[in-house]
């Protein structure tokens, strides 16, 4: 069987809704355990509310877990090239 | 889970194929085609009710606060009369899991009924699917209009169908983050164009999701994006309730007219008319068998009844039934999987309720002062320091009385003359501990700090701490 190609969308689909979820809980139990105002970087010279400090902290849970998603895709991909004959580079 | 097609009887991996190549084709627009009846009847009125409750909700006032508030910037969660900290995250996962339970129960018994009727998903679809009708007419008038080139009429119908979506997207938007962070401020700052930053990012944010959701991706987000669609089947057994065609009825298909009687062309009851398919928001052919991108709108029951009722034969030819009930057998609602989900969605309830009628709305940290182990005091007492952190989770201020004891003599000392925490607020108390050398036996002993608050015995945290001293 052809390994069937997948469309970009689907792609990027796969890799940014489930790091989405992901983030969501990552960013749930983080700031259940910390309070932004406590937090170093933003402590008390900045002027960044809570919900910015929130609102960042998601941005980044799901940038990491994005990059995590793009790498298992590149492994996965590359892995089913390399098992079907027709895609061997020789 | 895919039944045999009537006409090619799939071997299994053929059906797999073809799904998976489903999962990998391009998407084409679906032009879901209006349906009346009962179901349809009832799905509208899911939509409204859930509608409803999400726009509605938080206006709703509860003893002078937003009656249901994720307060983030001030981390407290109002809950009508319950309030919630940070500290009781674990009742909100708790409750997650309860309703991923529920929705395991229901599917065991009732199929993808979730998926249907009260799917945000499905509801925004059908609230965003009825302004496209208002505004390009019915499902023929909407594909003529995509056929053609652009002209002045398609861009301002179009424009139009634009422009309502998205102000029904931003509504969207703003409601959800108004959940989060007080709504009537929030509306006060917005007519006034005062929103902040991150607050007008997340209404874009969402209302773009609303709009993408609802307007362009539909039944794509259940067959890509859904978690449940890909597990849903595992809760299925012959018993659950599904949406099902009945080939022995239907088969063989054709067209015919009213007058004629079926038995002499040789047919079956299906006229093939494809309304169950021109109905069908994922674009399927229920005759085909169960397939995984039916969501059980039962839409394709109302088209289907609607033509018998006109051809003069029974109702029913596509309905809710179950495998056992299809093949003669009788269904059962009580079997083992279903009293298994519901023993353990049970134990998990009362748990959680047991577990939260003893919840204390008071917390108690001790924190040694890690500077030095111990220190002699000029009166030749053997003296500790402690931090403790008094967290009042309750909804009023209480003055507190602690009490300590462990070592025989020992002397409690604090700096302010009383312990008064308001609501919500956590109090950083040093506490001094003073014993004759005498009384200790060991070098660490162990004590034990207990707050009671004075208006309210059962408000009491006792925490354990260890008392160092030279021996």
């Amino acid at each position: 069987m052809t390994q069937p190609q997948i469309p970009n969308t689907q792609k990027c689909i796969a890799v940014l809704w489930p790091s989405f979820l992901v983030a969501i809980v990552a960013t749930g139990l983080f700031f259940s355990a910390f309070d932004p105002a406590d937090l170093y970087p933003f402590g008390d010279d900045t002027e960044v509310s809570r919900l910015g400090v929130y609102s960042i902290g998601f941005l980044f849970f799901w940038l990491v877990s994005t990059i995590s998603g793009i790498g298992t895709l590149y492994f996965a991909i590359t892995n089913c090239m390399r098992q079907d004959p027709e895609h061997r580079e020789h | 889970m895919a039944a045999a097609d009537q006409k090619t009887p799939a071997t299994p991996g053929n059906a797999d194929e073809q799904v998976e190549k489903s999962l990998y084709a391009k998407a084409e627009k679906i032009y879901p085609r209006e349906v009346h009846g009962l179901f349809a009847r009832l799905r509208v009125l899911g939509v409204f009710s859930l509608l409803g409750i999400y726009y509605i909700t938080p206006w709703l006032r509860w003893d002078g606060h937003q009656a249901l508030l994720l307060d983030l910037p001030a981390r407290k969660f109002h809950i009508f009369f319950i309030t919630l900290w940070p500290q009781d995250f674990i009742y909100l996962a708790a409750l997650l899991i309860i309703a991923g339970l529920t929705l395991f129960f229901v599917t065991a018994i009732a199929g993808r009924i979730w998926c249907g009727y009260a799917c945000p998903q499905t509801v925004w679809t059908e609230a965003f699917l009825w302004i496209e009708r208002k505004v390009e007419g019915d499902r023929s008038r909407q594909r003529k209009l995509d056929a053609q080139p652009m002209n002045a009429r398609k861009f301002r119908i179009k424009a139009t169908k634009h422009v309502l979506w998205l102000a029904f997207a931003g509504w969207t938007g703003f409601t959800f983050v108004g959940y989060f962070t007080p709504i009537i401020e929030l509306g006060q700052r917005l007519v006034m164009f005062e929103l902040g930053p991150w607050e007008t990012f997340w209404v874009i944010f969402y209302g773009f999701a609303t709009y993408g959701n609802a307007g362009f991706m539909r039944e794509q987000v259940c067959k890509y994006m859904c978690p449940y669609a890909r597990f849903q089947s595992a809760m299925f057994d012959k018993d659950t309730l599904i949406v099902s065609y009945i080939p022995e009825r239907g088969e063989p298909r054709g067209s015919r007219r009213r007058s004629d009687d079926p038995a002499l062309l040789g047919l079956g009851d299906c006229i093939d008319c494809t309304l169950c398919v021109q109905v069908c928001p994922t674009g399927i052919d229920i005759r085909n068998g169960l397939q995984y991108e039916c969501i059980a709108c039962s839409a394709c029951i109302d088209a289907c009844d609607d033509v018998m009722e006109k051809m003069g034969y029974e109702k029913g030819l596509i309905k809710y039934t179950t495998e056992n009930a299809m093949h003669g057998s009788t269904s059962h609602i009580i079997r083992p999987r279903v009293v298994i989900y519901a023993l353990i969605l049970l134990g998990i309830m009362s748990l959680f309720a047991w577990t939260f009628s003893q919840r204390l709305p008071l917390g108690l940290d001790v924190i040694r002062d890690r500077n030095q182990l111990y220190r002699e005091t000029n009166e030749g007492l053997i003296e500790n320091v402690y931090i403790l952190k008094i967290l009042n989770m309750d909804d009023v201020a209480h003055r507190y009385t602690l009490d300590v004891r462990g070592v025989t003599g020992m002397k409690l000392n604090m700096d302010v003359p009383e312990i008064r925490v308001a609501s919500g607020d956590v109090l950083e108390l040093p506490v001094r501990l003073q014993v004759d050398e005498g009384e200790l036996e060991v070098r660490s002993t162990e004590i034990q700090f207990t707050l009671v608050a004075d208006d309210n015995a059962t408000l009491t945290a006792t925490e354990t701490a260890r008392f160092l001293g030279p021996r």
